[in-house]
C-alpha cells in the first residue's frame, strides 16, 4: 500500500505568542518548530499500516525551507522518502490554496491512501483532508481513530460526539483526517536520524506547481485574548460555593 | 446577497443544540445585515422537525429530503446541500460546528469554489468572522471576498439557543437528486467506547479523590458526586494504594493520564505525580482544606473548605442544574 | 630455629620415571590450562576496541592497582571478616609463587630454596605463615559458603567452589605438613605428590571457572575506565550503543569474565533486594554467556536468550553494584549500554518511556508541563532573573521549576541566599539537563538537550551554577563535557556547608537522619557537607546503610518516570529503614529523593517523619523577615 501522509510544521505548543508588527501574524524569530501534532499521529498510523501490510510511506509537506527539518524528523520516525513543497508564502493562501498546491503533488503519485492529521495546532482550520479528498475526487472519513485495511478497501473507526464511535467503510484510494490519540507515538532514535540522512527528499516549488494564491477568505488581523487563565477561588458557605460553582461550569466553562 | 441559509443537524430525531445557537446566529447576522434566514434541514424524514422549525423568526424552512440522507455520508449530504446552495442562492451558509460539519462543510464549499470559516467564536461589523488561533492562544478576525456564498459554521457554546427569536414560517420541500452509487462510503451504528472497563483516558468528567478523604468508609461522599456528574471515579496513589480503589483508578505519572473536560479533584493537594497525570484537562476544580495545597496552582476553580460540607452541597447543585 | 623447629621436608632423588610422570603431567595441566584460556583471551581481544581508551596518565591506574589488588582495600572494606580471608588467601597466592616453582623444580632435581640455605629456611617460615592464614581464611570461607550460606551467593551450592576450596586446602595442608616429614621419608614424597596433584589440577581448573579472575581482575582493575558510572561516549555513525557482539568492547568483555560471581553487586542492588528481574551479577554473566556462545563477532541481539530486556530498564542506576565490585566491573556502563542499544534502535517499547521521551522531544521538562508554569513559579517567588552580572546561576531543574516539593525547597534555598547575600539569578528558559534520557539510553535526545543548555548557558556568560539537585549536578559536570564545557557546578549542599557558620542555629535537638542521595554520594563523593548543614539544624541520625553503601529512594535511571515498579517499592524499602531510626525528621538533599519519600509515606499513614531537604532545614533558623 502506497500511503502519502501530508504533515505541517507548526510553532512549537510552547512558543512565545507576539503579535509581530504587521498585525497579521506573530513574530516568528524565536520560535522552535514542531511537527503538528495530529500529523504526527496520521504519520504513525501510516507507519503501522506499512509494518503490517508492507508497502511505501511518503511525507508531503508545504512550507519554507525550516520545514526540512520536521520533513526529517518524519524520515527519522520510518517514512521512505519526502516531498517539500518549498512555498514561502503559506501564510497569504487560504485552506483550499494550499490544499490545491497539495493536491498538485499528490496526483502524479496516485496513493492508495491520503492521510492528513485532523487540525493544524496553529491555524486550527481542520479542513485540508477533507478539501483535498473533494479536490483529489476521493471519499473521505475525517476524525479517524484507527485504521484497518480489509479485502473491499478500508475500515475506520470515526470519533462522533460525546465519547460515541462509529466504524466506516470505505474503499481505497481514499482520504483519512486522523484525529490524535488514537494510537501511541513512537519516539524519534538515533538510529532513525542517521538512517534518514540518505532517504529521498525531492523539492518542488509552489509555482511549478501551478496552484493559484488568490483567496476567498482573508485573516485581516489577530489578537491576544483578553483573559489569561488563573485560579478562581470561590468562597461562602458550602451551599453558596457549590451553587456558584455549578454556575461557572455551566456558563463560563461551558461544560455542564 | 439575498439570505442567509443555516444548515440544522439532527441527532437522535432531534434538532441538536449547536442547531439552535447556529440559528441564533444566523438570526443575528440577518439582523445586521437586513438579510431574512432560513433554515435548511436535511434528512430522510423531516416533517416534525421541520415544523419545530417553523414556529422561529424564518423566511422559511426548507425540507432537504431524499432517502439517502437518513444515515449522514459526506458525499450524500455535500451533494444534497450543493444543489440547494445552487438552487438557493444565498450569501451566508451557516452551520453549527459539529463533528458531522466538519465532516462535509469544507469539501461543500470547495465544491463551488469557497473556503469554510469554521469554529467561529462572535460575529463582529463588516461582518467579520472570529475565530481562535494558536489553541485558543490567539484570536483571529476573518473577512469573506468576492462573489459567491461565504460559508461559515459556529462554535458550540458560542451563541445562545435560548436567543432563537420565535414567529413563524413557510415550509418548502426540496427533493436533491443521489444516485446511490454516488455515495462512497458505508457507515456503521454508532457504538460507545469500552463501557466494561474503566477507561479513564478517554472519559469526559472525572471525580477523583485524595487522602483528604480518610478513609474508604467515606468514599460515597464523592461517588455520589461522580454519578450526578456522570463521571467517572478516580484516585491518586495512597488512596490506591490502601487498597481502597482499584489501582486501575489511579491518575498520575505511575497511573493513568487523563484529559478529561472536567476534572474534580477532592482532597487532593497536587504532588507532581498527580500532576502530570492531569495536565491534559478542560477544566479542573479543586476542593481541599489546605489554602496552599498545591493543586489550587493549576486549578481553574479552588473551593478551600471541608470536602465533607462542599461536596454534598455540590452533588445536590448539579443534580438540580440537571434537572 | 626459635619459631619454628622444623625444617621443610624436600624429597630427593626422583626416579627417571616419576621426573617423566611428572613432566607429562605438567604438560597435560599446561595444555587444558591454556586451551580455555586462550579462547577467552582471543574472545577479549576480537572484541572492539574502546574508542576512548587512554592508558595514560598512569597514576590512577598504578594506585587502583595497588590498593584494590595489592591491598584487597575494597575486598576487604566493604565485607571485612571474609574480605580479610580472601586477602590472606590473595596474598598466600603471592607468596607461594616462588614456592609453587621451587616445587617443580624440585621434581626435576633443580630446587633452589633448599631448606639448608638460610635463605631457603626463612622463606619457607614466610610461606608457612601465610599457609597457616589461608588455609584457616579458606576453611572460613567454606563454612560461609556451605554452611552459612549469605543469599546473594545464589540458590544453587557452587561445588565448584568446594572443589577449589578443597584443593587450595590440600595445597597449604601438603606443604605445611612436610615441616613434620624427614626428607628422605615416603611420606614427604606422598606429600609432594599429593601436592603436585593439586596443584596441577587446580591450574586447569582456572580459567574453566570463575576462578579465572585470579589472573583477569589485577588486568581488570588496572584498565578500568575510571570515573564513576563513566558513560562512553559512541563511536561513529554504527554505535547505538550495546546491540549486539559487535557492539562488546574489550573492557566489557574483559569485564564478563572477570566476574567472581561474589554478589556483593546483587547484595546492594535496589532492584534485586524488591523482588524485581534485575540482578546485575546476572546482566554480567549474560555477557559471558553470550561470548562463550556466540562470540564478540556476532550479530545475534545482546538482548534476548542471555539478558531480557525488561532487567537493565529496571536499574535506577544507583551505582551501588559498581561501588562494590571488587575485581573492575563497572556495570553502568554495560546496563545503561543495553538501554542504549535498545532505545537508540527504537527496540524498547514503553508507555512511559515514550510519553518520556516525547514530552523531551517537544518541551523542555521531563514531567512534560507546559514552560510557563515554571515562569509563574519564578514570577511568584520573585527570583531574580539571571542577566550574567551575578556570582551564580540558580538552576532549578524540572523539580525545582515545576514539583510543588522541588519548588518549596528552592524557595527556601533562595531565602537562604538572600540571607547570605549572595548574588544569583535564575535562567529565562532552562532544559532539563537530560539526566533521565542520558540513563534511559536515549542519546539523541540526551545530546540535543545538553547542546541545547550549554548555547543557553554560554549565551547568558553563566559562570558558576548552583542547584538542588544531584542529578542536575552530575549531569552537567560530568556527561555534558561530551559535548562542550559546562560552567563549574555544586549541589546547594556544598553550598549550605560553605556558609553554614554564619546562619542561624536552629534551635532544640531534634533527631534528624540523613539519606545520601546516589548522585551526590557515590557519584560525586559528596557525603560531609549535607551531614555539617543537617548537624547545624538538628540531632544527626544514621541510618543503617549510609554513606557509600546508601540504599537508593527508587528514582534514578528515569525510573521516577517509568510508572508502577513489579515487587516491593525501593522508596518503601527505603523510607521503613529510615523511619525505624527513631529520628522525627527525614532530611534529604535531592528533590526525586523527597518526592519518592513523600509517596512513601503518604502510602505508610499518619505517623512517619516529617520530610525536609537540607534546605528546608536550614532555613527554619532564619528570622521570619528574612528573604
Amino acid at each position: 500500500m502506497k500511503i502519502i501522509v501530508a504533515i505541517k510544521q507548526v510553532p512549537e505548543r510552547e512558543a512565545p505568542v507576539r503579535i509581530d508588527a504587521g498585525g497579521k501574524w506573530i513574530e516568528e524569530a524565536n520560535i522552535q518548530w514542531a511537527m503538528n501534532e495530529s500529523d504526527a499521529y496520521a504519520l504513525e498510523e501510516a507507519l503501522q499500516l506499512k509494518e503490517k501490510h508492507s508497502g511505501e510511506v511518503v511525507v508531503l509537506s508545504a512550507g519554507p525551507e525550516r520545514a526540512g527539518t520536521t520533513i526529517r524528523e518524519a524520515l527519522a520516525k520510518g517514512a521512505d522518502r519526502a516531498i517539500h513543497i518549498a512555498c514561502d508564502d503559506l501564510g497569504d493562501r487560504d485552506a483550499l490554496g494550499v490544499a490545491r498546491l497539495l493536491a498538485a503533488a499528490i496526483k502524479p503519485e496516485n496513493p492508495d491512501l491520503l492521510l492528513t492529521g485532523l487540525q493544524s495546532d496553529d491555524l486550527g482550520y481542520g479542513q485540508t483532508g477533507v478539501i483535498l479528498a473533494e479536490l483529489l475526487g476521493l471519499p473521505h472519513a475525517s476524525l479517524i481513530l484507527h485504521v484497518e485495511k480489509t479485502d473491499a478497501g478500508l475500515t475506520v473507526k470515526r470519533e462522533l460526539e460525546e465519547g460515541w464511535f462509529q466504524n466506516i467503510e470505505l474503499p481505497i484510494p481514499a482520504v483519512l483526517s486522523m484525529q490524535s490519540g488514537g494510537s501511541k507515538l513512537r519516539y524519534a532514535t538515533l538510529m532513525g536520524i542517521k538512517r534518514a540522512r540518505t532517504k529521498e527528499v525531492r523539492t518542488l516549488s509552489a509555482a511549478e506547481l501551478a496552484a493559484p494564491v488568490a483567496s476567498s477568505v482573508r485573516l485581516e488581523r489577530i489578537a491576544l485574548p483578553q483573559k489569561q487563565k488563573s485560579t478562581q477561588i470561590l468562597s461562602g458557605t458550602a451551599k453558596e460555593t457549590a451553587a456558584a460553582l455549578v454556575e461557572k461550569l455551566k456558563f463560563e466553562a461551558r461544560i455542564l | 446577497m439575498s439570505s442567509i441559509l443555516v444548515v440544522i443537524e439532527q441527532r437522535e430525531a432531534r434538532i441538536s443544540r449547536i442547531s439552535w445557537e447556529a440559528l441564533a446566529a444566523a438570526q443575528s447576522l440577518g439582523a445586521q445585515l437586513s438579510l431574512p434566514v432560513a433554515a435548511a434541514i436535511p434528512g430522510a424524514q423531516t416533517e416534525s422537525l421541520a415544523a419545530e422549525l417553523a414556529g422561529k423568526a424564518l423566511a422559511k424552512v426548507v425540507r432537504v429530503e431524499h432517502p439517502l440522507l437518513s444515515a449522514y455520508t459526506p458525499d450524500g449530504f455535500t451533494s444534497a446541500l450543493e444543489q440547494l446552495v445552487r438552487a438557493e442562492q444565498p450569501g451566508y451558509v451557516l452551520f453549527p460546528h459539529s463533528y458531522q460539519v466538519r465532516d462535509y462543510a469544507p469539501a461543500l464549499a470547495a465544491r463551488l469554489g469557497q473556503v469554510l470559516i469554521g469554529d467561529v467564536t462572535g460575529i463582529g461589523d463588516g461582518p467579520t468572522f472570529s475565530r481562535q488561533l494558536m489553541q485558543g492562544r490567539l484570536n483571529g478576525a476573518y473577512r469573506h471576498s468576492g462573489a459567491g456564498p461565504c460559508f461559515i459554521s459556529v462554535q458550540s457554546g458560542a451563541f445562545h439557543a435560548d436567543a432563537v427569536q420565535a414567529g413563524s414560517a413557510q415550509i418548502a420541500l426540496f427533493t436533491p437528486t443521489i444516485e446511490a452509487a454516488q455515495i462512497r462510503t458505508r457507515p456503521g451504528e454508532p457504538f460507545r467506547g469500552s463501557a466494561q472497563t474503566v477507561d479513564l483516558g478517554s472519559a469526559q468528567f472525572i471525580v477523583s479523590v485524595g487522602r483528604g478523604i480518610k478513609g474508604a468508609e467515606n468514599l460515597p461522599v464523592v461517588e455520589e458526586l461522580a454519578a450526578a456528574l456522570g463521571a467517572e471515579l478516580a484516585a491518586s496513589r495512597p488512596i490506591c494504594d490502601n487498597g481502597w480503589l482499584p489501582m486501575e483508578r489511579q491518575v498520575g505519572s505511575s497511573g493513568q493520564t487523563v484529559s478529561p473536560k472536567l476534572y474534580v479533584a477532592v482532597g487532593i493537594s497536587g504532588a507532581i505525580q498527580h500532576l502530570v497525570g492531569i495536565k491534559g484537562s478542560q477544566c479542573v476544580v479543586a476542593i481541599n482544606k489546605d489554602p496552599d495545597a498545591p493543586i489550587f496552582e493549576v486549578a481553574d476553580y479552588g473551593i478551600v473548605g471541608d470536602l465533607f460540607e462542599v461536596v454534598p452541597a455540590i452533588t445536590e447543585a448539579v443534580k438540580a442544574a440537571k434537572q | 630455629m626459635i619459631l619454628f623447629p622444623a625444617t621443610l621436608a624436600e624429597p630427593q632423588h626422583f626416579s627417571l620415571w616419576e621426573r617423566l610422570l611428572f613432566a607429562g603431567l605438567v604438560l597435560l595441566s599446561i595444555t587444558l590450562f591454556w586451551r580455555r584460556f586462550a579462547t577467552v583471551l582471543r574472545k577479549i581481544l576480537q572484541s572492539k576496541r574502546d574508542a576512548d581508551f587512554r592508558l595514560f596518565p598512569l597514576g590512577r591506574r598504578m594506585w587502583d592497582f595497588f590498593w584494590e589488588v595489592l591491598c584487597q582495600a575494597k575486598v576487604i572494606r566493604q565485607r571485612p571478616l571474609p574480605g580479610i580471608a580472601h586477602a590472606f588467601v590473595f596474598w598466600t597466592f603471592c607468596a607461594f609463587a616462588l614456592v609453587t616453582l621451587n616445587h617443580c623444580a624440585v621434581g626435576f632435581g633443580l630446587g633452589f630454596l633448599s631448606s639448608t640455605s638460610l635463605a631457603g629456611r626463612a622463606y619457607s617460615y614466610f610461606a608457612a605463615a601465610f599457609a597457616v592464614a589461608c588455609a584457616g581464611g579458606i576453611l572460613g570461607l567454606f563454612v560461609r559458603r556451605f554452611l552459612v550460606r549469605p543469599r546473594w551467593l545464589g540458590q544453587e551450592l557452587s561445588w565448584e567452589s568446594g572443589f577449589i576450596a578443597l584443593l587450595i586446602f590440600v595445597l597449604m595442608a601438603t606443604y605445611l605438613a612436610a615441616f613434620f616429614v624427614a626428607d628422605v621419608s615416603p611420606a614427604a614424597r606422598a606429600l609432594w605428590w599429593l601436592h603436585s596433584v593439586a596443584l596441577l589440577t587446580f591450574l586447569p581448573v582456572v580459567p574453566h571457572t570463575k576462578h579465572l579472575h585470579l589472573l583477569l581482575s589485577p588486568a581488570t582493575v588496572f584498565l578500568s575506565r575510571g570515573g564513576f558510572s563513566h558513560i562512553p561516549p559512541l563511536a561513529g555513525d554504527e554505535d547505538f550503543g550495546l546491540v549486539a557482539g559487535t557492539d562488546l568492547t574489550r573492557l566489557v568483555s574483559l569485564q564478563a569474565y572477570s566476574c567472581v560471581e561474589c554478589g556483593r553487586c546483587t547484595e546492594h542492588c535496589p532492584a534485586a533486594n524488591t523482588g524485581k528481574l534485575l540482578n546485575p551479577k546476572e546482566i554480567v554473566l549474560g555477557i559471558r554467556g553470550y561470548l562463550n556462545e556466540y562470540g564478540p563477532s556476532s550479530a545475534e541481539p545482546l538482548i534476548g536468550k542471555y539478558n531480557p530486556q525488561e532487567a537493565p530498564f529496571q536499574c535506577t542506576t544507583c551505582g551501588a553494584c559498581e561501588f562494590q565490585c571488587p575485581v573492575g566491573i563497572e556495570h553502568l556502563p554495560i546496563l545503561v549500554g543495553l538501554r542504549r542499544g535498545a532505545v537508540n534502535t527504537g527496540a524498547w517499547e514503553s508507555d512511559h518511556g515514550s510519553r518520556l521521551f516525547l514530552a523531551l522531544e517537544r518541551g523542555s521538562n521531563a514531567l512534560g508541563l507546559p514552560a510557563g508554569d515554571r515562569d509563574k513559579f519564578i514570577q511568584k517567588q520573585q527570583l531574580p532573573i539571571f542577566d550574567g552580572s551575578q556570582e551564580y546561576c540558580l538552576w532549578l531543574g524540572c523539580m525545582g521549576g515545576y514539583d510543588p516539593k522541588g519548588r518549596e525547597i528552592v524557595a527556601d534555598f533562595a531565602r537562604v541566599m538572600n540571607y547570605l547575600g549572595t548574588s544569583y539569578g535564575v535562567l529565562r528558559k532552562e532544559k532539563c539537563t537530560g539526566d533521565p534520557v542520558r540513563r534511559l539510553g536515549n542519546d539523541l535526545l540526551f545530546q540535543q538537550l545538553a547542546e541545547s543548555n550549554l548555547e543557553m548557558l554560554s549565551q547568558s556568560k553563566v559562570k558558576k551554577i548552583v542547584t538542588i539537585c544531584p542529578h542536575c549536578v552530575r549531569t552537567i559536570q560530568e556527561d555534558w563535557k561530551e559535548f562542550g564545557t559546562p560552567p563549574p557546578v555544586e549541589h546547594h549542599s556544598e553550598f549550605l556547608a560553605r556558609f553554614v557558620s554564619q546562619l542561624p542555629q536552629v534551635q532544640g535537638q531534634e533527631k534528624i537522619v540523613y539519606h545520601d542521595p546516589c548522585y551526590l554520594g557515590r557519584y560525586r563523593n559528596v557525603y560531609q557537607e549535607p551531614r555539617t548543614v543537617v548537624a547545624h539544624a538538628g540531632e544527626l541520625l544514621e541510618a543503617p546503610r549510609s554513606h557509600e553503601r546508601s540504599f537508593c529512594c527508587g528514582a534514578g535511571g528515569g525510573l521516577a518516570f517509568l510508572g508502577e515498579e513489579t515487587g516491593e517499592r525501593v522508596s518503601h524499602v527505603r523510607a521503613a529503614e529510615l523511619a525505624a531510626t527513631g529520628a522525627s525528621t527525614v532530611g534529604t538533599a535531592c528533590p526525586f529523593c523527597n518526592s519518592m519519600f513523600r509517596d512513601a509515606f503518604a502510602a505508610r499513614g499518619e505517623d512517619v517523619p516529617q520530610l525536609l531537604d537540607i534546605a528546608q532545614l536550614t532555613a527554619r533558623g532564619l528570622p521570619n523577615d528574612a528573604g
